[in-house]
């Protein structure tokens, strides 16, 4: 050690870096990133910088927030790509099938992208797969309504496969561009409910399926996304309620179990309440460095 | 999944001390650690958990295990007297008339639960009536009126009215003959000052007897400020946790509870109004910790 100090350098010894890790490990909970998450996350960290030499200079502390600022990122912009053209590339209609926990915000996510694509100049259907929860028809016709949006929806009870395929017919015989496909929430505990997504998937066929979460979710995020993944493999996800929280720690959750980017933030109940997701911000909102 | 996997590792670690009478600080400090874990990844409030930890820390070291009480026992049964202690009863529900609000973040399942409770007070032989106050939700006044079908109760709900207080006045006369009346508000959460304002109005009109905070068991660290927030604005007297038909453990409410110093009222297990049931302690401890009957040990104890 002494010599390195001669240098004005010193190396980092595990020891130095068990206090920072475990303060940041509870950062990263307090943020409600998932814990297994948050200590593979920390174990890349410790590999990284034991054995690194850092500056007089500079603390310990300040190197290891510095790697997890780089970790984060790396995790929290994987897949990032460019939505807006990937949907203008895409032969019409495009459909995107929305799925999720129940309560999370998909009904309220899709009218939101009703106007975010109509401010782009495409039409949109919309399609009600969820045949389920009382009242389900009622809310997403008022928001069509709102929108002035054509609303494909079937009785209660019918089969929700069919509803997104009538609309994607429907969408072929009037030229409309998006086919926005609802589905009812649903636990990734139940068996029968699951299969029902993977038969609407592979029915329906979707250019995109995207799998929406809360931002104020904890733990849990983890093992729904993965659930949620298998059951119809998703190509990004929407995080809602942002607004109702300063962590945002799902999001971390759930682009490493999925790989999957976020793609929008949820921000408010009123329809233009939808940012695009940006990884750098997110970073800075979960270190704390926005305030 | 990982969450099996941490109750089983304090299982593990607790076993370890299957034979020995006696703790050091070393033994203290695993189990510890691993309880911690277990309480983290059930979205226990994180100084909540430090608190409770240090707590049975200083228990485990300090108090002496009843004779015959092997280390392992020793500790489960502190572990199981600090949760209850900060768990408590499930809040008292009296079989009579009164009027029970329900409030909490958006999507958190409070028009789903007030068919239920009105389907469970049914039941108990009340008559219960169901008020939909939320105006905003496209849909809202559909949705609870076909629960209400569903639970054969009765439902007061007025689609042309935009005003929440409004509703809620003319519900409670609409509905005199009932017994129990359940009034159901918007979702909102905490930074919505507007909404709080809001609730605030109509607690102020309905005079409920008991006000509850409904809480999805997937509710991350964010648990600790609503409920702050909606304590302070119209005092919780109890928590319902919704959808604990899934994977999620409900440690949000663990930290609701602490903050608005209540307890915990129903718990929610599905989508129909016949999926509710009255909160017990035991079993929700055990799925916090991912372990076992831990009232038996601690009564053997
Ligand atoms: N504050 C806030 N509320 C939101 C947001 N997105 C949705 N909500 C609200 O969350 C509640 C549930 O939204 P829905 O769109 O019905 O959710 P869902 O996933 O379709 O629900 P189910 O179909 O019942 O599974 C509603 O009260 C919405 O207004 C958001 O970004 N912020
Ligand atoms: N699986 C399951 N789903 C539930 C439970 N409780 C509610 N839900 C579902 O969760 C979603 C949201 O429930 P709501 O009762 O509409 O929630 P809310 O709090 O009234 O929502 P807002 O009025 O928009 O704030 C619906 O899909 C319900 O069917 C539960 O215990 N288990
Ligand atoms: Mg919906
Ligand atoms: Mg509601």
């Amino acid at each position: 050690r002494a010599a390195a100090f001669a240098t004005g350098k010193v190396v980092i010894e595990e020891e130095d870096l068990e206090d920072p890790l475990w303060e940041l490990e509870m950062a990263l909970l307090q943020s409600d990133v998932e814990m297994q998450v948050a200590e593979e996350i920390l174990e890349t960290i410790r590999e990284k910088l034991i054995g690194e030499t850092r500056k007089q200079v500079q603390s310990t502390g300040q190197l290891v927030s510095e790697a997890l600022h780089d970790a984060l990122y790396e995790v929290i912009s994987v897949g990032q790509f460019d939505f807006d053209q990937r949907i203008a590339e895409a032969d019409k209609p495009v459909t995107l099938i929305f799925t999720g926990i129940n309560g999370v915000g998909k009904t309220t996510t899709i009218a939101k992208l009703a106007r975010y694509f109509e401010k782009q100049g495409y039409s949109t259907v919309l399609a009600n797969g969820d045949t389920y929860r009382a009242g389900a028809n009622e809310q997403i016709r008022e928001h069509a309504e709102a929108l002035g949006k054509k609303l494909i929806a079937h009785e209660q009870g019918g089969d929700p496969a069919a509803v997104i395929y009538d609309g994607v017919e429907y969408a072929e015989a009037h030229d409309i561009d998006i086919v926005l496909g609802d589905t009812a929430g649903r636990l990734h505990t139940s068996n029968d409910l699951m299969a029902q997504l993977e038969k609407i998937d592979r029915v329906v066929g979707p250019d995109l399926t995207l799998f929406v979460d809360e931002a104020v979710a904890g733990q849990d995020a983890v093992e729904r996304a993965r659930q949620f993944n298998d059951a119809a493999a998703i190509d990004g996800a929407i995080l809602t309620k942002a607004d109702a929280d300063s962590n945002g720690g799902a999001a971390i959750s759930i682009a490493y179990v999925t790989g999957k980017p976020i793609l929008f933030l949820g921000v408010g109940q009123g329809y233009d309440h939808i940012e695009k997701f940006d990884p750098e911000r997110m970073v800075e909102r979960l270190l704390g460095e926005d305030e | 999944m990982v969450l099996d996997n941490l109750g089983s590792s304090l299982r593990g670690s607790l076993d370890k001390l299957r034979g020995k009478s006696r703790l050091d600080e070393d033994d203290v400090q695993e189990i510890v650690k691993e309880i911690q874990r277990s309480l983290l990844s059930a979205d226990v409030d994180v100084s909540l958990v430090m608190d409770l930890s240090d707590s049975i820390k200083t228990r485990a070291l300090e108090e002496e295990p009843p004779g015959g009480t092997s280390a392992r026992d020793h500790v489960l049964k502190i572990v199981y007297e600090e949760l209850v202690g900060l768990i408590g009863e499930s809040t008292e529900i009296p079989l009579e008339s009164q009027t029970i609000m329900l409030a909490g973040l958006q999507g958190s399942g409070k028009t789903t639960t007030s068919a239920k409770m009105a389907w469970w007070f049914s039941k108990k032989g009340l008559r219960p009536a169901v008020i939909q106050t939320d105006t905003f939700r496209p849909g809202a006044y559909d949705q609870a009126k076909q629960m209400c079908e569903r639970a054969e109760v009765d439902f007061y709900g007025d689609p042309d009215c935009d005003d929440p207080v409004q509703i809620a006045r003319d519900g409670l006369e609409a509905t005199e003959d009932a017994d129990v009346h359940i009034v159901d508000t918007a979702g909102r959460h905490a930074l919505e000052d507007d909404l709080i304002a809001e609730i605030e109005e109509i607690e102020g009109v309905v005079q409920p007897d008991l006000n509850l905070l409904v809480l999805d068991a997937a509710i991350g660290q964010g648990a600790k400020e609503q409920a702050q927030q909606f304590d302070e604005s119209i005092g919780i007297g109890g928590v319902v946790i919704t959808k604990l038909d899934g994977t999620a453990k409900g440690g949000g409410a663990l930290t609701a509870v602490n903050e608005t110093d209540s307890s915990i009222a129903f718990l929610g297990m599905g989508e129909t109004v016949q999926d509710i049931e009255r909160f017990e302690p035991n079993g929700f401890i055990s799925r916090l910790l991912g372990m076992g009957d831990l009232k038996q040990l601690s009564e053997r104890v």
